[in-house]
């Protein structure tokens, strides 16, 4: 499988973090693309989509989980990874529950976070015929 | 137990959920600084590694401790704001500036503002005189009419903040502005009896217009 063809989306309204984020990303050979807000996502969505999207809760306007719920119901093959300073052990299990692929807390060591992007993009694959 | 009692034990609960929900937002913005400085310093050790040293790649490096520096910058304030606020309450009765006690609490509810994308703005009588008072308690009646509108007010509104000066008085006027939402749950964090008495405290008094809008007037001296 050839990590360098995976397409990941960033969704984080600080600016600052995600672009880092996704300068390192691509580092890894990974083909990264962001947004700084949940509406954005989802129209982003309609135009390319991502393998694995990497997702942050709390954001001005529409919350992460709202996101990930409208994810799963339109795109359920794109596989959405939580990135999130603040979460709860009840959000993890409700992000599980609406089919999230995974639950990481800020700051993620970005070997975690890329390893997490590889097994998510297996599953998608595996998943996808 | 004595109502009186009863009293000051709401007024103290609802403090410390005060307190609570400012230490909540202060610590989101403060992991989201930390967050950035880990990313940033983990990518110059990532070009660092690849072995990145062209003129291109040094200005790269500049960059990136530009916005570390920035970032400390951002953290750093905050903080202050959060220490202020803190040592507001070392005293019960001081000599303090009304703007800036206010402005230091905006500052605090920024992120809850911004969660729910309503914009805070300030318009402060610059000359104000100083206040002698109880700036802890004005800091929990603001809150309390402030953390109602952004409970309250639909996304993409807007609450202004005034201050001027009246007669060996000071008067704060809150306006919000936008759709107000109509879940039954919304009820006010701080009932409006608790707000009332603890203005009473300070001799001053607060009045709510059915258009939202709320006056606090606050003599210059409480006691």
């Amino acid at each position: 499988m050839k990590q360098a063809g995976i397409k990941v989306l960033i969704v984080d309204d600080e600016v600052a973090l995600a672009n880092t984020l996704a300068q390192r990303l691509k580092m890894r050979d990974l083909q990264v693309e962001t947004v700084y807000n949940g509406e954005e996502a989802l129209s982003r969505l309609m135009q390319e989509e991502p393998d694995v999207m990497v997702l942050d809760l709390r954001m001005p306007g529409m919350q992460g989980m709202e996101v990930l719920k409208e994810v799963k119901k339109t795109h359920s093959h794109i596989q959405v990874i939580i990135l999130t300073g603040h979460g709860t052990d009840k959000e993890e299990e409700e992000a599980k529950m609406l089919g999230g692929f995974g639950f990481l807390k800020k700051p993620a060591d970005i070997e975690t976070l890329a390893d997490k992007i590889k097994d998510a993009f297996r599953e998608k694959c595996t998943r996808t015929p | 137990m004595h109502s009186n009692d009863r009293s000051e034990q709401e007024l103290k609960l609802l403090q410390l959920h005060f307190i609570g929900k400012i230490l909540a937002g202060f610590t989101h913005e403060s992991k989201n600084y930390l967050a950035i400085i880990n990313e940033s310093v983990g990518l110059i050790g990532d070009m660092v590694q690849m072995g990145k040293s062209s003129e291109k790649d040094l200005s790269e490096y500049l960059q990136i401790v530009r916005s570390v520096e920035d970032q400390i910058k951002r953290a750093n304030e905050h903080f202050r704001a959060l220490n202020r606020f803190a040592h507001r309450m070392d005293t019960e009765l001081s000599s303090f500036s009304l703007n800036e006690s206010i402005e230091e609490l905006i500052a605090l509810l920024t992120r809850f503002a911004k969660q729910k994308k309503i914009a805070l703005i300030k318009n402060f009588q610059e000359d104000l005189p100083s206040l002698f008072s109880n700036p802890s308690l004005l800091q929990f009646i603001v809150f309390s009419v402030l953390d109602e509108g952004l409970l309250t007010l639909e996304k993409d509104s807007r609450i202004t903040i005034e201050t001027a000066g009246a007669d060996h008085a000071v008067q704060i006027k809150i306006i919000p502005e936008g759709n107000v939402q109509t879940m039954e749950s919304e009820v006010p964090s701080v009932p409006h009896e608790v707000v009332e008495k603890t203005i009473k405290q300070l001799n001053g008094n607060i009045v709510r217009e059915g258009t939202g809008k709320t006056f606090i007037m606050l003599p210059l001296t409480a006691s």
